[in-house]
């Protein structure tokens, strides 16, 4: 297969992800305590307080991708956490105990602030950190909700959103400045936008952009959004993205399907599964993950509106809204098939999606399939059962496409 | 006459659908099941329904196998399963409790599953100091209420509901008597007994069951003037999620190693406190539900547990802490390494046990459990 060309843009990530990472090394000498956050979780606080917020899921997807999770891991369960729980968890204790930092180390926390609309798995670990790390902690409670908002979960976020206003003034020592949380979310709303934007492209046929196109670009987003930096950068590539189109340049050279993929990407594989995809002519286009970072904040409204955008995102709802969003994605990039990754990793992801295939398909006859493995311990992965599993999927395609 | 007591309570456990189905011919009413335990039962009970506690265990585990992945905990593996089994069709609806990620997931699997009229997840706050954690708790068991209410087709009057807030508080009282008792004089009624009990106190119909414990401890109190405590016993805490195999008790009990405390959802923490008869009713019930034992289903940083599991091995001048961790239950893993690491500060000898519902070596158990009890000076019977 042909190498395809790299985004220009790329380059600038690669710096920018670099200056984001030298910034957070060098917080603390400046000043700035390091607050971990997770990924869905009102970051605009963070950085409208001044604060620098680290993500460590990210380090954990970085071990992932450079396929040292499993040594990382393995420092974690000498110490007896299992090796059924979160990889990024797992990569993350590893390497609070751990001699060896194959990824770099992980840049230790003044706070941590969890924000548990994804899962449990992540306040527990944040848990852990904080009391490694003995550094006060955060817990930012949201209930899941199902298909209309819950004035009950709207008020209890926004009462806790005024709680950690609250905490944080009083570790800082600073007064909050609702000001500069305004401009941060405008700076947000708008990144938000763009990567929405460049998202969208994927339903065109051929697409210049596809889910591993986003799983490459989507740092900025989840670490960066509520900065100008973000903004750029994601106007840059729709730039480019733009002028890909009118050149005539897709992301997989003979595109014939397109699939709808959840949730997370394999890491360690990620490049595996791209060319295992391509090479049957199927463009990965479209994921609710890569989705998740979507928000449009109302400014003249900023903590209701921070409330209801992350209460409300597809990770804090039940199981039938998650199968109609699936849907939903699945009508408008008008998909041939989808694949369900069944993710060790990352139960609540995970648990349902037996069920979910079949309703599914059930409902709409696109053909679907499940895999398992883990998104960043390869000690879960078999080639061999993965493509076992995937070939009658790409046969139910190609007779799709014959009918 | 104890004895016929005890064979009481343990059919009632065994059969565990038995009073609950005479309950319904003779009652005519629903019975609503929950998952284990962080659930406010009294609501249930004052809606006029049976509130009957699914304790896993009584199936085939690959019944599950089509909607939930095996690395799933045994304990939801195991309830489902026996949904799909038909072992729990005299259920009308179900309340699970969002402990955790699979608690909170596999709702919606049970959902299409196996349909009940009532069906919704308890989503308790995952803090529990903050004011807005009352606050919310208090709309959270209001919107239960409400649906209960609904299911019944009239509202739940404040009269009802002290009635079955007394009644449950009075079942915890004689249970919590009883488990004293034991620690006393671990010779009346022993390990295995005392947490079949407990385990059946989530069958039984609430009133019968006041009536039962009552008959107990009287004829306990009885025995209790002859008979001897025997003080050559080790005294031993458990901690962790569900307990489960009740064989693990048995061994304890060969090795002469008495269960004096633990922080289990189907053990001491189910009757540990009572709902404060003050006030109102709807905020005593999240006043009780905030301030249980910590239990890893919350943040533990502001509320300590591996403190509240030092001071309790103390003051019960506990000889040893099993941490028994229930295969794949994701909270109680990323609590144990700190929980361990606090008891051994404290010079208390702590040891992990991993078990599972269903597929458990109990001669393995065995051989774990006497290893510990050599290792904390246990071996010596009466």
């Amino acid at each position: 297969m042909t190498e395809k060309k790299p985004f220009k843009t790329a380059e600038l990530m690669k710096e920018m992800m670099k200056g984001y990472y030298r910034d957070g090394a060098h917080a603390k000498e400046n000043g700035i305590p390091v607050v971990w956050v997770t990924a869905v979780s009102p970051v605009e606080i963070i950085y409208a307080a001044g604060l620098f917020p680290y993500y460590p899921e990210n380090f954990g997807a970085v071990a992932a991708a450079k396929r040292v999770a499993d040594k990382l891991s393995q420092v974690a369960e000498s110490k007896g956490y299992a090796h059924d729980l979160c990889g990024y968890a797992r990569c993350g204790i590893g390497d609070a105990y751990s001699e060896e930092h194959p990824v770099g180390e992980i840049v230790k926390p003044d706070i941590t602030m969890v924000c548990n609309t994804q899962c449990g798995s992540l306040s527990k670990w944040f848990e852990v950190a904080s009391r490694f790390y003995k550094v006060p902690h955060f817990v930012l409670d949201a209930p899941q909700i199902g298909n209309e908002p819950e004035e009950l979960v709207t008020q209890y976020f926004i009462e806790q959103l005024y709680e950690l206003i609250s905490f944080l003034e009083e570790v800082t020592g600073k007064p909050y400045d609702y000001d500069r949380l305004n401009e941060v979310l405008k700076l947000s709303s708008e990144a938000c936008r763009l990567w929405n934007e460049v998202l969208e492209t994927a339903a065109l046929e051929p697409a210049p952009f596809g889910f591993f196109d986003a799983c490459f670009h989507m740092a900025p987003i989840v670490t960066m959004r509520g900065t100008q930096q973000a903004v750029d950068y994601y106007r840059a590539l729709k730039e480019e993205l733009d002028e890909r189109i009118k050149q005539g340049i897709p992301a997989i050279p003979n595109e014939r399907f397109k699939l709808y993929f959840d949730h997370i990407p394999h890491w360690p594989k990620l490049r595996w599964f791209s060319e295992l995809f391509a090479s049957r002519d199927a463009l990965v286009a479209v994921s609710q993950y890569t989705h998740s970072w979507a928000y449009d904040f109302d400014l003249s409204r900023p903590i209701e509106s921070l409330a209801e955008q992350y209460t409300e995102e597809f990770v804090n709802r039940f199981f039938d809204y998650r199968i109609e969003l699936k849907k939903r994605l699945m009508e408008k990039y008008d998909v041939d098939g989808f694949v369900l990754f069944s993710n060790r990793s990352c139960k609540p992801n995970a648990f349902g999606l037996y069920d979910k295939r079949k309703i599914i398909t059930e409902e709409t006859g696109i053909p679907g399939v499940v895999f398992e493995s883990d998104m960043s311990d390869l000690r879960f992965f078999s080639e061999e059962q993965i493509v076992d599993k995937l070939e009658p999927f790409f046969e139910q395609l190609e007779a799709g496409k014959e009918s | 006459m104890s004895s016929e007591l005890l064979n009481t309570f343990k059919t009632a456990a065994e059969n565990y659908d038995e009073d609950v189905q005479q309950w319904k011919k003779t009652v005519g009413g629903k019975a609503i099941g929950f998952l284990l335990t962080d659930v406010p039962e009294e609501l249930i009970h004052a809606a006029g329904f049976f509130p009957f506690g699914i304790s896993g265990g009584d199936t085939r585990m690959d019944m599950a196998d089509a909607h939930l992945q095996f690395w799933a905990c045994s304990f939801v593996r195991s309830s489902l399963a026996m949904a799909l089994e038909g072992k729990l069709d005299f259920l009308d609806g179900l309340i699970i409790p969002h402990t955790c990620d699979t608690t909170r997931m596999v709702l919606g699997i049970w959902k299409h599953a196996k349909p009940l009229s009532l069906m919704d997840n308890f989503r308790i706050p995952k803090q529990v100091e903050r004011p807005s954690a009352q606050k919310y708790l208090v709309g959270e068991i209001s919107r239960l209420k409400k649906l209960l209410e609904d299911f019944r087709g009239s509202e739940i009057t404040d009269e009802e509901l002290w009635q079955s807030i007394k009644l449950y508080n009075s079942n915890r009282e004689l249970l919590r008597k009883l488990f004293f008792l034991h620690e006393k004089n671990p010779n009346l009624l022993g390990n295995r007994n005392l947490y079949t009990i407990i385990k059946s106190s989530m069958v039984i119909s609430r009133e019968k069951l006041n009536k039962l414990l009552q008959e107990l401890l009287n004829s306990l109190e009885k025995e209790e003037e002859t008979s001897s405590p025997g003080n050559h016993k080790s005294r031993i805490v458990i901690s962790g999620t569900l307990l489960e195999p009740m064989e693990i008790l048995d061994f304890f009990e060969e090795s002469g190693g008495v269960i004096v405390a633990d922080d289990l959802k189907n053990g001491f923490r189910y009757i540990e406190s009572d709902v404060p008869e003050k006030s109102d009713p709807i905020e005593a019930l999240a006043e009780r539900q905030r301030s249980r034992i910590p239990s890893a289903a919350y943040d533990n940083n502001n509320n300590p547990r591996r403190d509240f599991l030092v001071n309790l091995a103390k003051e019960k001048k506990a000889d040893g802490v099993i941490l028994l961790h229930l295969k794949y239950c994701e909270p109680e893993n990323y609590d144990y390494y700190d929980n361990y690491l606090a008891l051994e500060a404290a010079g208390i000898p702590a040891m992990r046990i991993e078990t599972e519902f269903g597929g458990v070596a109990l001669g393995q158990l065995r051989t774990r459990v006497q290893a510990f009890m050599e290792m904390v000076g246990g071996g010596g019977s009466d």
